[in-house]
């Protein structure tokens, strides 16, 4: 007879009752699937061995890497693994420095030339039988205006 | 933080229901030992420092990413969209339940089955029957009752309500009692 049933069982359509008995039929099916898991061929059983072994074997390796960083503050070398040391971080910020530098560098090389161009226009200036104050007299950029016109 | 010893432990006795249940939901046994190798090593490798006790939930919980990381690489999440639409559940299938269960009482165990159908017969027909499962009443029946997580536990590994897999797991124990009582089983 049914356990459930005999030992005053609760109405047919309690879910107390239903969820009970969900839960003993449930137990007899898994109850067959262990019976079939138990019993895998013997390949996936070593497949699965070996998927295990090698789990345990990145484990290892992600442990051991977990540790490098202690021995890295500890000595003087850098380590293969764990977080950058100082220096290494100063050395990633090397590039941006020489790109800053060679910005302000070719910026006061720009500067030079815009200086050495007007120094060439005063030289020149100065060196010319025409005195620079001429440029500034009314009566002699007349001259000019009336040479330049047919 | 859980030893190599206990890791192994752990792995070695969830990884034949875990092959089985990924078989279950992929169909391919190739397939399914890779994802169980999967969940194995990103278990080794991101959680090591966890403790023993949270490893098979987190196994699982990985297992089930896993699959379902399987499933879109093989393009057919609308395959498995579909078949994680409600199943459509009958009236008076609770009573079927019950006859059956009443049916079968003292059968468990005993050879009457067997006189009929043979004991793997009867498991191929279990399992084909497991495999038609819509996924998610498949995933809450096998972690609840199979790898005998509580609710909570299952509804954590499947990221829903306890009501949910309630629910899944219901429909999961009647739609499986009706099929194979369809086919003259009385599990």
């Amino acid at each position: 007879m049914n356990p459930l049933t005999h030992t005053n069982p609760p109405m047919a359509g309690h879910p107390l009752r239903l969820e009970a008995l969900e839960g003993q039929l449930a137990q007899r099916l898994t109850a067959h699937l262990s019976s079939g898991a138990q019993a895998l061929p013997h390949d996936i059983t070593e497949r699965l061995r070996f998927a295990r072994e090698r789990a345990l074997a990145s484990r290892r390796t992600v442990v051991a890497q977990e540790a490098a960083p202690v021995v890295v503050q500890a000595g003087r070398a850098a380590a293969l693994g764990g977080p950058p040391a100082l220096w290494l971080r100063l050395a990633s910020a090397v590039p941006l420095v020489m790109l800053v530098a060679g910005l302000v560098f070719i910026q006061h090389h720009h500067d030079l030339q815009q200086i050495e161009a007007a120094a060439e226009i005063d030289s020149a200036l100065l060196a010319d039988d025409l005195p620079p104050a001429a440029y500034g007299d009314p009566g002699f950029s007349e001259f000019l205006r009336s040479g330049e016109s047919p | 933080m859980a030893s190599d010893k206990e890791l192994s432990d752990c792995l070695k006795s969830v990884e034949k229901r875990a092959f089985k249940r990924t078989v279950y939901a992929v169909r391919d046994e190739d397939a399914a030992l890779d994802i169980v190798q999967d969940a194995m090593i990103r278990l080794a490798e991101k959680y090591a420092d966890r403790p023993a006790a949270e490893l098979p939930l987190l196994f699982q919980r990985i297992l089930s990413n896993a699959t379902m990381d399987w499933f879109r690489r093989q393009k057919v999440r609308n395959a498995v969209l579909q078949n994680m639409s409600d199943f459509n559940m009958e009236g008076g299938d609770e009573f079927d339940l019950l006859e059956s269960l009443e049916t079968a009482d003292g059968m468990l165990g005993a050879e009457s089955a067997a006189e009929t159908v043979s004991r793997s017969q009867i498991l191929l027909l279990i399992e084909g029957q497991i495999e038609e499962l819509p996924a998610r009443q498949r995933e809450a029946f096998l972690l609840r009752y199979w790898e005998e997580f509580d609710t909570a536990e299952t509804a954590a590994v499947m990221g829903c309500s306890e009501g949910s897999v309630k629910t899944h797991c219901s429909r999961a124990v009647h739609a499986l009692a009706k099929a194979l009582r369809s086919k003259g089983i009385v599990p």
